[in-house]
């Protein structure tokens, strides 16, 4: 059975290349949010083997969204989607509890293999 | 992935460590035994290596590449180093400082294939055997059965290619958390996150986990090159508290501070007369308040732009070294007071007139050993470049133990010339005083035109330096005794920005003296005026001082002098010049804005400023006086 995954990102083109490229490796994207109150509900709804997660979006961030997820789930496994630039942010999301981290622009291979990683 | 960005940190760690690398070959050529030198010059060519392959750089890369399986071998003991090994080193090195250069200005060259073929050479034409760091080839961690939980210290390599290492350095630390008590992580998570990181990362870990077990957790981090375990030495205590966190500041940035705190210091300066005129006590109070905290801003700015000269001096001893060999002398350059610091602005200008000076003194200050030694010295030649702080200024010194200036030669060579304004009469030219000597060597061009025994081509580069070193506000003096050798003194300001200045009247026009220059201010007597040389001087204290009367200086017809007037004793070096002035106004911070002088501006002209009144006022070059 494929993994499922909760693809998470303010940007339809983000999550629509995100969703693309995990699901042509064979996951199945069960989900989709747009905003960080968003990933934790749908994460709670859904319970993905995976969470992708954009860190700046809109109403919750991302780190915030991590910290929330982790308060129940603390082996969530939830892999950041950062900006060049942001690597203040991603250490605050790791610190949060998110278990890896890709940095755009995404090369698909570097994707899959911290999808990997982080499905152990 | 676009890199371009990059190329400013890329170009300016390179520098660094390409810097780092001529001051290790060269302890390393002194003490071929020492086993440091050459570990580090490893580390700072995989360092480069890494960052130019990731720059897509590969003739770079490749170039560093082959000096590293060279330094890995010599490190290794598995050759040993020899002249010639050091010569190709030195040569390598030269050529990855042009490599790098040029390719981070977008023209990088090929690589010199000859170079590589001679490096390969030396090291045997044997592959990198040590894959310290090539990817996926880890060696296989010991197993040791354990029982209780064993300190350990943890070497993890983060792959040079992997973006945000830092961060990446961070989730390794986390993923070994799980299994231990993880302890000294350095560099620092603070450190790691503001990227300050080259990719290797060490921490210590207390874990009954087998090192198999913690590789593998660590490796599930991502991007982790290597892992190694070592028996944990003991905790370095002080070493990671004592040790103080850095960033890098664009220099321009500071320069663009440093300019708003002059500013401020204007507006500062400003508010206090508007507060002192007024009688509103809470403003006189904001005012103060104000005032101490924009000096203790400015102190911060200041300290913020102060660098060690030993940033500067690190490229000498390389530069005396090839000197030394291409001129077949023997020359021991020492160094003193590297640690003592000035404002980088100043630094960065004042390594061109060392440079003069160093080159003056090996090439013509030391004598060839055969000459040395029929001379009754040591065959090896001696140059210091020291520094020493004196309360707001700095001095430089160059000094070698050579064969010192012959002055009756540069007195008759500067009679040919014509320079009868420094040199009068034959008579007077066996006692040439310092000053005059070296404002016959300062003069542009002098001893360019012909041969002088003894001196030919001192005066070469004196000019240069003397001019560059009274831009920055500095003097230049010189010592020189015939047979023993020759010194330089280079003073400079500690910072060139704001200074405190005595603030004059002459004429009713206000003028700034850098208080730096001023050693007393003494009343004007007429009673003890006299003549020195046919000029008008004072004798304060038993001392014959020359006068210069600001009034007469500036041309200025204002209102007559007073009859009392205060007298501003300028003292450069051991120089010192009565400045005659029509009053005293006080002192002031102010901000020295460079002069774009327009034609015919007059040499004791340093700079202007915007006095706190609003009104501008020139400032006095103290050093044009004397």
């Amino acid at each position: 059975m494929s993994h499922t995954v909760l693809v998470c990102d303010d940007a339809i083109f983000m999550r629509t290349m995100i969703s693309d490229i995990l699901t042509q490796a064979g996951f199945e994207v069960v989900g989709e949010a747009e905003s960080g109150s968003q990933a934790v509900e749908k994460y709670h709804a859904l319970k993905p083997d995976l969470v992708t997660m954009d860190i700046v979006m809109p109403d919750m961030g991302g780190i915030e969204a991590v910290r929330e997820i982790c308060k129940t789930d603390p082996d969530a496994k939830i892999l950041m989607c950062s900006a060049m630039g942001q690597q203040a942010l991603v250490v605050e999301a790791i610190q949060a509890g998110a278990k890896d981290f890709v940095v755009k622009p995404f090369q698909p291979s570097r994707v899959l293999e911290a999808v990997q990683r982080v499905l152990g | 992935m676009d890199v371009s960005k990059y190329a400013a940190i890329f170009l300016a760690e390179s520098r660094e460590h390409l810097s780092s690398c001529n001051h290790l070959l060269l302890k390393w050529e002194r003490d071929p035994a020492g086993t440091e030198a050459v570990g580090g010059l490893f580390r700072s060519i995989h360092t480069i290596k890494g960052m130019a392959a990731t720059m897509g750089f590969t003739g770079v890369a490749e170039l560093a590449h082959r000096m590293e399986s060279l330094l890995d071998a010599l490190r290794q003991a598995r050759l040993t180093a020899d002249e010639a090994t050091f010569q190709l080193l030195f040569r390598a090195v030269d050529a990855l400082g042009q490599g790098v250069e040029q390719a981070a200005a977008g023209r990088e060259p090929p690589l010199d294939l000859a170079l590589a073929a001679a490096l390969e050479a030396a090291t045997g034409g044997t592959p990198l055997s040590a894959p310290v760091f090539e990817p996926g080839e880890a060696e296989p961690p010991r197993r040791r059965a354990t029982d209780g939980p064993r300190g350990r210290s943890v070497q993890v390599v983060i792959r040079p290619d992997a973006v945000m290492r830092g961060a990446r350095a961070i989730l390794a630390v986390r993923r070994a958390e799980v299994l231990g008590l993880v302890s000294a992580v350095r560099p620092s998570l603070v450190q790691l996150e503001r990227e300050e990181f080259d990719g290797r990362l060490g921490f210590r870990i207390e874990s009954r986990a087998t090192e198999e077990e913690l590789s593998a957790a660590i490796r599930t981090a991502g991007e982790v090159q290597h892992v190694r375990f070592e028996e944990a030495a003991p905790v370095d205590v002080d070493g990671g508290a004592a040790r103080h966190r850095q960033i890098r500041v664009d220099l321009r940035r500071l320069d663009r501070l440093m300019k708003q705190v002059g500013e401020l210091v204007v507006a500062k300066n400003r508010l206090g007369v508007l507060a002192t005129a007024g009688d509103d006590p809470s403003l006189a109070e904001v005012s103060d308040r104000i005032a101490r905290l924009v000096s203790g801003m400015q102190a911060e700015v200041i300290a913020s732009r102060m660098t060690p000269v030993g940033e500067v001096f690190e490229r000498f001893p390389r530069l005396v070294r090839d000197l030394a060999r291409d001129l077949g002398k023997r020359i021991r350059f020492d160094v003193e007071g590297e640690e003592i610091e000035l404002d980088r602005s100043i630094l960065d200008e004042i390594g061109d007139p060392l440079l003069h000076l160093i080159r003056n003194a090996a090439d013509h200050g030391i004598e060839a050993p055969d000459i040395r030694v029929r001379a009754g010295k040591p065959p090896e030649g001696r140059i210091l470049l020291a520094a020493t702080r004196e309360r707001n200024s700095v001095t430089l010194r160059v000094s070698d133990d050579g064969r010192g200036i012959d002055r009756a030669a540069i007195a008759a060579k500067a009679r040919r010339e014509g320079a009868t304004d420094v040199v009068t009469a034959p008579g007077e030219s066996e006692s040439v005083t310092d000053d005059v000597l070296l404002r016959v060597l300062a003069r542009p061009g002098f001893s360019t035109a012909e041969e002088v025994s003894g001196v030919s081509g001192r005066g070469v580069g004196v000019d240069v330096a003397m001019t560059r070193v009274r831009q920055l506000g500095g003097t230049i003096e010189i010592r020189s005794e015939m047979g023993k050798g020759t010194t330089f003194l280079i003073r400079v300001p500690l910072t060139l920005a704001i200074v405190r200045a005595l603030l004059a009247d002459a004429g009713g026009e206000r003028y700034a003296v850098p208080l730096a220059y001023v050693a007393e201010t003494v009343e004007f007597d007429p009673r003890a005026v006299t003549a020195l040389r046919s000029r008008e001087a004072l004798v304060v204290r038993d001392q014959v001082i020359p006068t210069v009367h600001l009034r007469d200086l500036v041309g200025s017809r204002g209102p007559a002098a007073p009859a009392r007037r205060p007298t501003v004793i300028l003292e450069v070096g051991e120089r010192r010049t009565a400045l005659v002035v029509d009053a005293l106004v006080g002192q002031q911070d102010i901000v020295v804005a460079p002069f774009d002088a327009p034609r015919g501006m007059p040499p004791y002209v340093g700079g202007a400023t915007i006095l706190a009144d609003g009104a501008p006022a020139l400032v006095l070059d103290a050093a044009a006086l004397l």
